[in-house]
């Protein structure tokens, strides 16, 4: 069905946009580096790709005037969704131009800002490409061209944008969306708790953690209770 | 991830040059031989690297700007409150302190020129995240804000709660610290840029700034601004000036005109309202009186435009062009002032009636315009609008001065009115001291004070020769005079009201008393002095409320 084709492929957009957005945060913090680089380059040709592929299905049901008004009015929401994900794709690229001019990986080097981020990002990646595991394999110079490229990307995706104007019309301000206010709430259990993280530095031990530990203390208490039962048999015995 | 497409740090960064300035000094932080001591962050089971404290800082830019403490320590709280580092204890207070508080630097996506101005889309992003996070326990502004945008952007929430759970589960790839630390960059960041109610927003700018760099622009010395430049000084060249020697002569001329005339300078007879709650003055000043008083008709003689201003005069002048018949000229300039301040709907009937009545060919009361401003006015008429008739206006207005205006002044008329004007009489003092009325506070020029035989013989000798019955005789006609009008039955002297009024009168002493002290300055203060008594503390009720200011000029006037 070409409507839930077109949902999934929505869907991995969104994902690559919101793993994009996560690793552009990072740039010229201390977590930067050439591997950062390559990893943004990848989520953003991915979800490039997923963009060509969305706007192939997305518009000949939009001009088909001969839709139903409910599947018209699905197809619009879509639509909408779509083009605001593109929008903040295009958002991200620009800036991570600017700061990738910014701050360049080599000489003439300025010092990367030390924002206490050291972790690779490279399961972010991953996930943004739907793969297990990202390779490396990126040259010295990879980041000077990786500009020019992600100039030429942005403009492709800007006139992608432009494109998508010109060919269907559809006006936001008609669209209603789906979910209400506070839907976010009624997600399912993968969208974590608070797991992710308390914001307040004052790390209070969120509920999983008090399981973890819980089960953890028991586990060795038994453990404790056979290694002093083994004993007392083997001093008995 | 704005919604809109964010320039690429053109225009914004070089309108709000103290941002790449603070961004150069943050950068500058960083250096890793010269820069702030980094220490690290230990959470219960994390390590996180790269905190300072704001000690550390404060130290860095005293030592590396040369400057004292209180400055630098205003720096540090600058690049707190702009969100260059953020406070690790407590995020929500931004500002630097000098002790072992820990700070960390925000990341440059976060920068306020990176991303500004913030998006809706983005805080509604985040919003959502921090309600998945917080399980709907927002802050009472962040839920009102959530409304809010859930109302304005609705089209496009089905993305926001999308984006919003993406990204937390982005996230959660992360290393736990990473985790903790992006979380406190994106929450100064919306600190920053969505502050608490309450808190003072660092990104208002105030209106001066604005025109600061509107006038920056024009300094470039570009031909435009020298062709602005030129027109400025010709068009100063063209006004009329006039030198100052020849102002003040028109100045000294005026006042001196104008001084007898002056009510508060030369006093106003017969009394002066605000003092003696007696309004004959404006009673015989009234716009349309039957007998104009004689100060009114002097003045016409001084400019053609006092005789038009004033309705009397005015009905007498017309009654003077009458008898020269040229009456027409003064009807004309009558209706044409009705047409410039009437109202715009009659505007095209009045022209036409005005064309029709004046200045038609053959019409019924022609007046004499020359040629040009008849051409003029007649090729206006054809477009009428309140000032088309000025021009004609204007010459008639000229013709009536030069020509007709000096004629009135010599005339018989004129003459005649000048002898029927009538000088009003000053009001009649009290014999007995309780009785007494207070005088008009500033004492009237006219009445010239020879001597101190009291003031109805001083006002014989005023300017006005006037055959007045009272003002030949001694000192006992006068008393007898007094006597007289005190027992008149007249509204302003009833012995009922008078205990009332004297009351009455007292108790505005608080102005009259007031005006009246400004005499000392005055030329003619001795001899006045006669004339300026106060009455004394003499009504039980008076005394309570009066202030006596010059108990050495009472005296009884018939001293």
């Amino acid at each position: 069905m070409a409507k839930e084709e077109c949902k999934a492929l929505l869907d991995a957009l969104n994902k690559a946009t919101a793993c994009y957005h996560h690793l552009v945060l990072t740039i010229g913090g201390s977590a930067d580096s050439q591997n950062l680089r390559e990893e943004l380059q990848k989520t953003r040709q991915k979800a490039q790709e997923l963009a060509v592929a969305i706007r192939a299905r997305l518009t000949p049901p939009l001009r088909d005037r001969g839709l139903g008004a409910e599947e018209r009015a699905e197809f619009e929401r879509l639509w909408v969704a779509f083009s605001g994900c593109l929008e903040l794709l295009e958002a991200d690229m620009r800036r991570a131009l600017a700061l990738g001019t910014e701050f360049p990986l080599h000489a003439p080097r300025r010092p990367l800002v030390r924002t206490g981020v050291e972790g690779g990002a490279s399961g972010v990646a991953a996930r943004a490409l739907s793969a297990r595991s990202l390779r490396h394999e990126a040259e010295r110079d990879f980041d000077v061209e990786d500009l020019h490229q992600l100039e030429r990307e942005i403009l492709k995706v800007g006139e992608m944008i432009q494109d998508m104007e010109m060919k269907v019309n559809v006006p936001r301000w008609t669209v209603q969306a789906r979910q209400t206010a506070g839907a976010e709430l009624l997600s399912s259990a993968s969208a974590g708790v608070s797991s992710v993280g308390g914001v307040s530095v004052q790390q209070r031990t969120g509920p999983c953690d008090l399981s973890k530990a819980l089960a953890a203390t028991i586990f060795s208490a038994v453990l404790l209770a056979a290694v002093a039962l083994a004993v007392c048999v083997a001093k008995l015995s | 991830m704005a919604a809109g497409p964010a320039p690429l740090g053109g225009h914004p960064r070089a309108q709000r040059p103290h941002l790449s300035k603070m961004e150069r000094v943050v950068v500058s932080m960083q250096d890793p031989d010269q820069g702030v001591k980094m220490r690290s962050q230990r959470l219960l089971v994390t390590v996180i690297p790269h905190a300072v404290t704001g000690n550390d800082v404060v130290e860095w830019l005293i030592q590396k700007y040369c400057i004292a403490e209180d400055e630098a320590l205003h720096l540090g709280t600058l690049l707190v409150q702009h969100g260059y580092l953020y406070p690790l204890r407590d995020p929500r207070r931004l500002l630097l302190r000098p002790d072992e508080t820990p700070y960390r630097f925000q990341t440059p996506y976060f920068w306020m020129s990176t991303l500004w101005p913030a998006a809706e889309l983005d805080y509604a992003i985040y919003l959502a995240k921090k309600n998945i996070r917080k399980q709907g326990a927002l802050v009472d502004h962040e839920k009102a804000h959530y409304d809010q945008l859930h109302r304005k952007i609705n089209h496009t929430w089905d993305l926001v709660v999308m984006q919003a759970r993406e990204q937390l589960r982005a996230a959660k790839q992360r290393r736990k610290g990473d985790r903790l630390v992006i979380a406190c960059q994106e929450q100064t960041y919306w600190l920053v840029n969505r502050p608490p109610p309450g808190v003072p927003s660092v990104l208002e700018q105030g209106p001066e700034r604005g025109s600061c760099t509107a006038r920056q622009v024009q300094m470039t010395k570009t031909v435009d601004f020298y062709k602005r430049e030129i027109e400025c000084c010709r068009k100063a060249l063209g006004r009329t000036r006039v030198k100052s020697s020849v102002c003040l002569e028109a100045y000294l001329k005026f006042s001196s005109q104008r001084g007898p005339h002056d009510p508060l300078l030369s006093g106003c007879l017969p009394s002066n309202p605000w003092v003696t709650d007696n309004d004959t003055y404006w009673a015989m000043n009234a716009p349309s009186v039957a007998v104009p008083t004689k100060l009114r008709v002097e003045q016409w003689a001084f400019s053609f435009r006092e005789l038009l201003e004033d309705p009397v005069g005015r009905a007498h002048f017309m009654d003077f062009l009458q008898t020269e018949f040229s009456a027409e000229n003064l009807s004309f300039w009558e209706a044409c002032e009705e047409l410039r301040h009437g109202g715009q709907a009659q505007v095209p009937a009045l022209v036409d009636a005005v064309y029709q009545q004046f200045l038609a060919p053959g019409a019924a009361r022609w007046v004499n315009i020359d040629s040009r401003t008849m051409e003029r006015t007649l090729e206006g008429l054809g477009r009428p609008h309140r000032h088309v008739l000025d021009d004609a206006q204007l010459h008639i207005y000229m013709l009536m001065k030069k020509d007709s205006y000096p004629r009135f002044l010599k005339s018989d008329l004129y003459k005649d009115l000048l002898a029927e004007a009538v000088v009003p009489l000053e009001m009649k003092r009290r014999v007995f001291p309780f009785m007494w009325k207070p005088r008009h506070s500033s004492p009237s020029l006219a009445l010239l004070p020879t001597s101190t035989s009291g003031e109805p013989e001083a006002a014989a000798e005023g300017s006005s020769q006037q055959a007045d019955p009272h003002k030949a005789g001694g000192p006992w006609t006068e008393l007898a005079e007094a006597w007289h009008s005190s027992l008149a039955p007249s509204p302003t002297f009833g012995t009922d009201t008078q205990s009332k009024r004297h009351s009455l009168v007292v108790t505005s002493r608080g102005h009259g008393g007031a005006g009246g002290c400004a005499t000392p300055t005055r030329p003619h203060q001795p001899s006045s002095s006669v004339v300026s008594q106060r009455p004394q503390l003499c009504h039980p009720v008076g005394q309570k409320w009066f202030q006596p200011c010059h108990p050495s000029t009472n005296q009884f006037w018939f001293k």
